[in-house]
């Protein structure tokens, strides 16, 4: 009985070790697990009454996974942004519309599971305001919609494997869409506010842990 | 396979048990003199003991005990049946939806649902004579929409020439006041009733305007008129008009503009049901049946600052059947059922373009067959041809085997099915503020050829091979059990069902338009099934006092969720942590609103010396789900339940002047439960006084 006992501490400081030593080598380059909460994805106020929405703007809020930040509506032209975000729709920085490289596929499964791009993926692209790398219907790309309770939530188990604007890859999983994620929400949540988290590769290579 | 080896293991179980039958000598069954007698299973007068299915049978004066006023109070309290609420009060029977049991009145169908659900509040049973209750599908008899089962209100018949006068009044303003006349004069035999039933409606949520049930008032009229042309033939003409106003109110919730919107609702239908019955020789009867069935809505709302127009709709349905039926006996074994009609349906509406029409042409037929006093066999099956969609087959295999003269063994094998309805069909909705649309799958094709020639469509998401065909949704069921009656006084009866559903119509995405929007229509894609096992007991401890418990287990799970789950492609999210993780089989508790463990326990106590009845009955429903809340919209977190209850009612009442007048009093929901937020329905406690004079003619005759 104690000889297991010692025996598992054993082990775990093997893991320990073993964890450690990985950390180690990882790339400077390798952007882990960043989350990102409460991007505006162009707000409105919802009227109760018909369930319109008023007061947008219309324009995408244009994000740059490498430096973390919200990119300028003024360099929507250049590879500058990876990902754009307003409403439920999410568009990608590659294709007929787009000035970058990007592009992007949903993979069906656990964000963690997912290690390395593989190379016969296929990426889809933003070639027409109607024809985008993520498809904005619900059930069909990264959301599904509550017809009962009109709660839009991140489909479980979807990533979104994402080429950037300047052509590198990266992993994001979308939390939630509402402020401040609530755990329960009701009708007076506040939507198009995304929370997402990414892994990001800088140095070019398909691994994502 | 499946299929074919559910049909090789009845055949195998009939096979032996015809060959028992054989090598045993049949022993007289001694028949109870008052046997009640069922004609839902069959479509033939039938004692309820030699149905070979589940039947469940609710005598007017049990309906009277429990002081119940509408269909929805009774069903309530019935072992496997739920009340569900889904734009009104439905019934949920062996797991299914509202849509898929069929509601009759004297063996015709009761018209106008919305979105699938039969109000059950339309029925008054103030006047009846019995409720009867077929689980199982019954479609090789009544076609369409009984999957699940029927439910067959069975009016009275005028036998003597008497008034019954009933009042009651209770909380919250509810009222029901009912008057009967029965009138046999000779050959003529006349029976009408009135009643009007009225509640001022609750409101949980003071605070808000618009009350949780707002006041409503009903009236319903029913007439049935008998003459014996002759001991052969017999004329019989009923009908039924139904009026129920109820008003609207509710708040908008814009702010520095007109915001509050009221109105009034109005629901009506009305039938008329001539038949004929023509004993042709004594061993052939022939009926003749004609219905016709109207049911309309209309509402009207407006702002209530200034009196403009909110939104105003309107919804019509015609049912007409003209039908023959044949029931032709050979000898004491052999009973043949032959009957063909023509259903003509259509609807007119605020979402509809003109009026739209179908057909339905069909032919059943039946064979009873009673080799012996132990064994009876029936076959049966239904050919529905529809104008619009297409044809549909049901066939029905029931046995009985009375292994010993107080146990019964019973067996059936059927298909049900449920033709897509007008909305399915034909339906042509634009929802010009959210933008997006509907359309029926009739509709649909034409639609998209035209928006595309607009250049309005951006993507087409479903090969278009697959629009527009859609199929009747059917499921494969069988029901196996035993009835043990030991005596009048002690009855078991145990029934196993599974029910294997296919092809159900979902609405679901089909198109894009440029402008983003989506079009939505409808579908054939979920499979699901649904299996448990009722237990009823009814036992009489004393002649005054009886008792009944009943017990169901029930599970329904959607095929294609158990296939994502194996599979591991299906996932939830933790609200809380944000974390995702894979879904087990365990972790699924099947479709939402089902409840797994369901039932009653009842105590009627009688004594006529005295004029005193009473009645205790306790109604449990374990938790079932409510809604999704961790991104899936599947049922498999605790968080997504709603906790079991029990309601407990309670009647009792006290005859005078020799048993003309009776004075009842009652609670409803004795122990108060509430839950405002995820069963608005359901009002707290409430009482009730009734007053009944009930004057019988003496006989004359």
């Amino acid at each position: 009985m104690k000889k297991l006992f010692i025996f598992q501490i054993l082990f775990v400081f093997a893991i320990l070790f073993t964890a450690c030593g990985k950390k180690d080598e990882a790339t400077p380059n390798l952007i882990n697990a960043q989350t990102v909460t409460n991007l505006a994805a162009d707000p409105v106020t919802i009227d109760p009454a018909t369930g319109r929405p008023i007061g947008g703007t219309n324009r995408f809020t244009l994000y740059n996974l490498k430096d973390n930040r919200v990119v300028s509506n003024t360099d929507s032209a250049t590879n500058k942004w990876d990902i754009g975000f307003r409403g439920t729709t999410i568009i990608v920085n590659g294709g007929a519309i787009r000035s970058g490289q990007g592009g992007a596929y949903i993979y069906a499964g656990l964000f963690d599971e997912f290690k390395e791009v593989p190379t016969s993926a296929t990426f889809a692209q933003d070639n027409s305001p109607t024809a985008l790398a993520i498809t904005p219907t619900a059930g069909m790309g990264w959301y599904n919609y509550n017809a009962t309770t009109h709660v839009i939530t991140p489909i479980p188990g979807r990533v979104i494997v994402l080429k950037t604007g300047d052509g590198k890859f990266a992993k994001i999983e979308i939390l939630s869409y509402y402020k401040d994620a609530p755990t329960t929400i009701t009708s007076t949540s506040v939507s198009r506010y995304y929370t997402f988290r990414y892994v990001y590769q800088g140095d070019g290579s398909r691994r994502l842990q | 396979m499946k299929k074919i080896f559910y049909f090789l293991l009845s055949l195998f179980f009939i096979l032996s048990c015809t060959s028992i039958a054989y090598s045993q000598q049949p022993d007289t069954l001694k028949t109870q003199a008052l046997e009640a007698v069922t004609v839902t299973a069959t479509r033939t007068e039938k004692l309820l003991g030699a149905v070979p299915m589940p039947v469940t049978l609710i005598s007017q004066q049990q309906i009277r005990q429990m002081g119940s006023l509408r269909l929805g109070d009774v069903l309530q309290e019935q072992t496997g049946l739920a009340i569900v609420n889904d734009h009104g009060q439905g019934l949920q029977m062996q797991g299914f939806n509202p849509d898929y049991t069929l509601i009759l009145i004297d063996g015709e169908p009761l018209i106008g649902r919305t979105a699938g659900t039969m109000e059950l509040s339309r029925i008054a049973i103030g006047n009846i004579k019995q409720i009867e209750i077929v689980k199982g599908p019954t479609s090789s008899l009544y076609g369409s929409e009984a999957l699940a089962g029927v439910v067959n209100i069975i009016t009275e018949t005028p036998k003597n020439t008497s008034l019954r006068l009933s009042a009651r009044y209770g909380a919250n303003r509810t009222s029901d006041l009912g008057l009967s006349a029965n009138l046999k004069y000779g050959r003529l035999g006349i029976y009408a009733f009135a009643n009007r039933y009225g509640s001022g409606g609750y409101d949980f949520t003071p605070e808000t305007f618009g009350r949780t049930v707002e006041p409503f008032h009903t009236y319903t009229f029913q007439s049935k008129i008998h003459y014996d042309f002759s001991e052969k033939i017999k004329l019989k003409i009923s009908t039924r008009y139904f009026n129920e106003q109820q008003e609207a109110n509710f708040d908008l919730g814009r702010v520095g503009q007109a915001s509050l919107v009221g109105g009034q609702g109005i629901v009506k239908d009305w039938n008329l049901n001539p038949t004929l019955d023509w004993q042709v020789l004594p061993s052939l009867k022939v009926y003749f049946r004609y219905y016709h069935s109207q049911y309309a809505t209309a509402s009207d709302l407006r702002y209530l600052q200034d009196q403009k127009p909110y939104e105003s709709t309107f919804f019509d349905q015609t049912f007409q059947r003209p039908e023959i039926q044949a029931v032709y006996f050979l000898g004491e074994k052999h009973i043949f059922t032959v009957g063909t009609g023509i259903v003509s349906e259509s609807v007119a509406a605020t979402r509809y373009q003109g009026r739209k029409a179908f057909a339905t042409k069909y032919i059943f037929g039946q064979y009873e067959f009673t080799p012996s006093n132990r064994l009876s066999l029936l076959l049966g099956g239904r050919y529905d041809q529809h104008s619009v969609y297409g044809s549909q087959f049901s066939p029905k295999f029931s046995v009985q085997y009375n292994i010993h003269p107080q146990i019964a063994l019973r067996g059936s094998a059927g298909v049900g099915f449920k033709a897509p309805d007008f909305r399915q069909l034909y339906l042509n909705f634009v929802n010009s503020v959210a933008g997006y649309s509907v359309f029926g799958t009739e509709e649909l094709p034409f639609i998209l050829t035209q928006l595309k020639a607009q250049n309005q469509i951006a993507e087409v998401f479903v090969p278009s091979a697959t629009l527009g065909a859609l199929k009747a949704e059917t499921s494969f069921a069988y029901n196996i059990g035993f009835k043990i009656k030991l005596s009048d006084a002690f009855q078991w009866n145990l029934n196993a069902f599974r029910n294997n559903v296919s092809n159900l119509i979902e609405s679901q995405v089909v198109a894009q338009r440029t402008n983003g929007q989506n079009i939505f229509s409808y579908r054939n894609l979920k499979s699901i099934f649904t299996q448990g096992i009722e237990s009823d007991l009814s036992y009489q401890i004393q002649p005054n006092w009886s008792f009944s418990a009943g017990y169901q287990y029930m599970v329904a799970k959607d095929r294609e969720v158990i296939r994502q789950i194996e599979a591991g492609e299906l996932f939830r999210r933790n609200p809380q942590t944000l974390v995702t993780e894979r879904l087990t089989l365990t972790d699924y508790g099947g479709l939402m609103n089902r409840s797994r463990h369901m039932a009653n326990a009842k105590v009627f106590y009688q004594n006529a010396t005295k004029g005193v009845n009473a009645s205790l009955r306790v109604i449990y429903r374990s938790r079932f789900g409510f809604g999704d809340t961790n991104g899936n919209l599947v049922l498999d977190d605790d968080s997504e339940y709603v906790k079991g209850f029990i309601t407990c009612n309670f009647a009792a009442s006290k005859a005078f002047w020799k048993e003309q007048v009776q004075l009842q009093v009652g609670i409803d929901n004795l122990l108060n439960y509430r839950n405002p937020s995820q069963q608005p329905n359901i009002a707290g406690r409430l009482w009730w006084l009734s007053l009944n004079v009930q004057l019988t003619k003496k006989s004359s005759l």
